[in-house]
């Protein structure tokens, strides 16, 4: 708990109308898109670094948890008070400061919606291309703190490979700067950027993002292909990648998939088919002709039913808003949806695909597939009713067995989601207990009294949610 | 009509993704999570399941919706959050009753139109001592802080002769070639006027009686009252049913094959919210709304439907038109290509804004009940005109046109506001 007096510093350090301690804004920041409820004990909308600092010096002091938070729609709760503390809330620091056009770079105050940033950027000709499904709703802040992907990231990369450096608040209250803000090389002392991205917001607070642009390619096509099988599908991907082409995207969707988005599906038969590659290609007008030729033949090779290209932005609109809905639709299947988004080398996708259908039918549970395979990430949701203790047991069982398998096929137990709560017993099954304790001695050396996000990454009891 | 219990079991389908907040306008203004859907459902959630309680933020919180429906519309599993707002605060006025300004404006003066007549005739003549005239078109400034109202706010000038008044409405015979109806006479068309034409914007009935007397319809004006909606977006369903029912019983016995509005929001209301009041009032009860409802039409609708408009003078000289949709109009009648439509039979050559569904800040009581909100909402609409750089900016809801003359005053956009029809 807060003792009083530590709240009124609080209100004092941002003033009157941005501190939260009545129950009512508590409660609305006490969930994330993992769906459990985890109350804090106060809310804070800070307006900058200084205010930031002030209050994490007050953290130390007084000894209470800071979390900070963007748009509160992450799937493994890096953003909840699981131990209780001040939600730290970014909300208020939206500022695009500037989008230099003759140096395509990009200055951004983290409460930015990932996807107004995009439209602003493509409205000077340029380029921000990490996209995780969440973009029209979820900040940059948040998306550096968790190192989101996307379906860009085969060709494009992730957001670690936006940033040029930051603006953070450490633990203990220091403002610094690191990496560059213009440059596209720089090597002065460690790359404390790269250790900020996909810290989670346990390292620190990031106020300020200086981001690298891209010209915004000239021609882009959206294809959708249907297949038979799932295997045929990701036989394909593995096809289209050996040819040497990279898409900028190559989305792949199953059958559980497309039965929970049917009804958004405009065009297509979806009703049918056994899973969908979305496929978009983008570059120069003739290469990507070229490309789609060239895609088309090696589907037809592949087995695939229909192939059909976007004629324009609305079609292309539409597939894009049909696959987004997947992830939220599924609630559809069974009301408890455990969320993973593993990775393996591409050359083992259909290793991964046919590994997971065994895992559902041994385990006699529903997973639905569907993600970035072209990078090799697929998200497995392994659907299961909460309520039903057995159900959930063999559901917790398959997650178990589908991590196993991913990292025999030389993966990663998490892509782009992070580790938050949600796969915190996990970690070891990755990382060596050498690895951990290294990651842990950093931990200690900038937050030495624990108060920034604590509960997250590592294995820990923590309290109970409120109700999941 | 859903009950609150219902609602609150669809609500247990959001899975808290977020992706409502990225298309309410509320939530853009504000950045709270609380002003935003997923944060209105969560409190509604708590507070009916007992978790927390109904007091002043909660309050707050569900008034400052302007039930513009787009969270609903985006949302992955379907969950109606504007019906379940709507539903939480008829509880609420059931339980805690009205605030003494609301039950005057809806008990009081809505309930009565004879006493809501004679208020508003006497605020016509006396609203010169507390309102100045603009160099703008017409509207007015309020001189000073009047409760409620506040300074510098645009307020539409009430007309001299309201519209239901008006001796030449009654019965109107075709000016064209008559359309015939159903039964074999002339189409009889019954135009319903509302309160926004009625008392404010009497200009857009006047043209809505000229183009369907062009178009070759036989018009009827019958006696009628509020449709309603304001009350029934409080929270107030006894005040709304009582309208309903009158306003029934008046165009039941007026004979007309089809009614129309040019109120998007009284279209919504005579559609669809009738039904939900008088719905538990017997199988004829039932029987008789639902005949009703299926004879209502949106003016755009009808004009590009049973009476097609024809399209007047040829050549494009009327300068740059753009289009706002009216939430109850895009949304919650699924209008929107009609009224393009229409505009390109006109005179106008029409440029499309940004954002063209976003709400214009009016709806769900917040204009009146939280201005500063309605009106940060609605600068966004202003720059979208701006932007467009349009002579005029046309919509088919006289409470959009009202909200719009005040955002682009406010925000010095020297565009003209007008109903579609008025354009014909």
């Amino acid at each position: 708990m807060l003792k009083a007096t530590a709240r009124d510093e609080i209100t004092g350090i941002v003033g009157k109308g941005n501190a939260s301690f009545g129950k009512e804004e508590l409660l609305c920041y006490s969930y994330d898109a993992t769906n459990s409820l985890y109350p804090p004990d106060g809310v804070v909308f800070p307006g900058g670094p200084e205010e930031i600092s002030r209050i994490l010096r007050l953290a130390n002091t007084e000894g209470f948890p800071v979390i900070p938070r963007g748009a509160g729609t992450g799937f493994t709760g890096g953003a909840l008070a699981v131990e209780g503390g001040v939600i730290l809330s970014l909300e208020r620091l939206k500022g695009i400061r500037e989008i230099d056009t003759a140096n395509l770079t990009a200055d951004v105050e983290p409460g930015v919606i990932t996807g107004d940033l995009q439209a602003e950027a493509e409205r000077l000709g340029l380029f921000y291309p990490p996209d995780p499904t969440s973009l029209k709703f979820s900040t940059i802040g948040g998306n550096i703190a968790e190192c989101a992907g996307g379906p860009r990231a085969i060709k494009y990369g992730v957001t670690r490979d936006y940033v040029l450096g930051l603006e953070v608040v450490m633990p203990t209250g220091e403002i610094i700067t690191t990496g560059t803000k213009k440059t596209m090389k720089g090597v002065v002392g460690y790359d404390l950027t790269r250790l900020m991205v996909g810290s989670e917001g346990t390292l620190g607070v990031v106020t300020r993002a200086f981001l690298r642009l891209l010209p915004l390619p000239e021609a882009k096509r959206t294809m959708l292909v249907e297949f038979l099988s799932l295997e045929d599908a990701a036989g394909a991907v593995e096809a289209v990648i050996n040819a040497k082409v990279v898409p900028s995207t190559i989305e792949i969707i199953d059958d559980v998939c497309i039965r929970c988005v049917e009804k958004y599906a405009k065009v297509g038969g979806l009703a049918s088919v056994e899973a969908v590659l979305l496929i978009e290609v983008d570059g120069k007008e003739t290469g990507v002709q070229d490309d789609v030729a060239r895609i088309r033949r090696i589907a037809s090779e592949r087995g695939a039913k229909t192939f059909w290209v976007a004629s324009g932005r609305d079609e292309e609109k539409d597939i894009w808003n049909l696959r987004r809905a997947i992830s939220p639709s599924l609630s559809k299947v069974k009301p408890t949806k455990l969320n993973e988004d593993v990775v393996v080398p591409r050359s083992n996708l259909v290793g991964l695909i046919t590994g997971i259908e065994d895992i559902a039918s041994k385990k006699g549970v529903v997973i639905a597939s569907f993600g970035h395979a072209g990078d090799g990430n697929i998200h497995v949701n392994v659907m299961v009713d909460k309520n039903n203790a057995a159900e959930m047991q063999r559901g917790m069982d398959a997650v178990k067995d589908i991590f196993e398998l991913t990292i025999s096929l030389g993966g990663t137990i998490s892509g782009e989601h992070g580790i938050g709560i949600a796969k915190a017993s996990y970690i070891g099954m990755e990382l060596s207990a050498e690895a951990i304790e290294v990651m842990r001695g950093i931990k200690k050396a900038l937050d030495p009294n624990g108060i920034l996000n604590p509960g997250k990454i590592f294995p820990k009891a923590f309290r109970q949610p409120q109700h999941a | 009509m859903r009950g609150i219990k219902e609602l609150i079991e669809e609500a247990g389908r959001c899975v808290r993704c977020g992706a409502c907040k990225s298309v309410c306008p509320t939530y853009d203004v504000l950045r709270r999570e609380q002003s935003g859907p997923r944060g209105r459902l969560s409190l509604v959630e708590a507070s009916f399941k007992g978790e927390s309680g109904f007091g002043g933020a909660y309050l707050k919180n569900i008034k400052e919706c302007t039930l513009c429906g787009s969270c609903h519309s985006n949302c992955p599993n379907g969950v109606n959050i504007p019906e379940l707002i709507l539903a939480a605060r008829a509880e609420g006025v059931e339980k805690g009753g009205l605030s003494l300004a609301e039950s005057f404006a809806y008990r009081g003066l809505l309930h009565s139109e004879r006493f809501m007549q004679a208020a508003l005739r006497l605020a016509s003549r006396l609203q010169g001592l507390f309102l100045k005239g603009t160099a703008f078109e017409n509207g007015l400034v309020s001189r000073f802080s009047l409760p409620v109202i506040g300074g510098g706010r645009l307020l539409p000038e009430l007309a001299d002769e309201f519209f239901l008044d008006r001796s030449h409405i009654e019965e109107l015979s075709p000016s064209a070639t008559p359309v015939r109806g159903k039964k074999g006479g002339v189409l009889r068309v019954g135009f319903f006027a509302g309160c926004g034409v009625n008392y404010l914007l009497p200009d857009i009935g006047e043209a809505t009686i000229r183009v369907l007397k062009e178009s070759g319809a036989e018009v009827v004006v019958p006696q009628q009252v509020c449709c309603g909606m304001p009350a029934y977006s409080a929270g107030d369903r006894r005040t709304a049913r009582d309208l309903a029912l009158k306003n029934l019983e008046a165009f039941e016995a007026s004979g007309v094959d089809i009614i129309t509005t040019s109120c998007a929001t009284c279209g919504h209301g005579l559609k669809k919210v009738f039904a939900e009041l008088l719905s538990d009032e017997g199988l004829q009860m039932r029987s008789r709304v639902e005949r009703f409802a299926s004879m209502v039409r949106d003016i755009t609708e009808l004009l590009t439907g049973e009476l097609p408009y024809k399209g007047g003078e040829k050549g494009k000289k009327g300068g740059v038109v753009t289009y706002h949709d009216p939430c109850h109009l895009r949304r919650y009648q699924g209008i929107s290509e009609e009224p393009r439509r229409l505009l390109s039979k006109s005179v106008f050559t029409f440029k499309g804004m940004k954002h063209p569904c976003r709400c214009c800040g009016l709806g769900g009581g917040v204009g009146f009940a939280n201005y500063e909100l309605s009106m940060e909402i609605a600068k966004e609409k202003a720059s979208s005109v701006r932007a467009t750089g349009a002579d005029v900016v046309a919509t088919a809801c006289p409470g959009c046109m009202v909200q719009l003359k005040d955002a682009l005053y406010q925000s010095g956009v020297k565009a003209r506001v007008a109903h579609v029809v008025e354009l014909l």
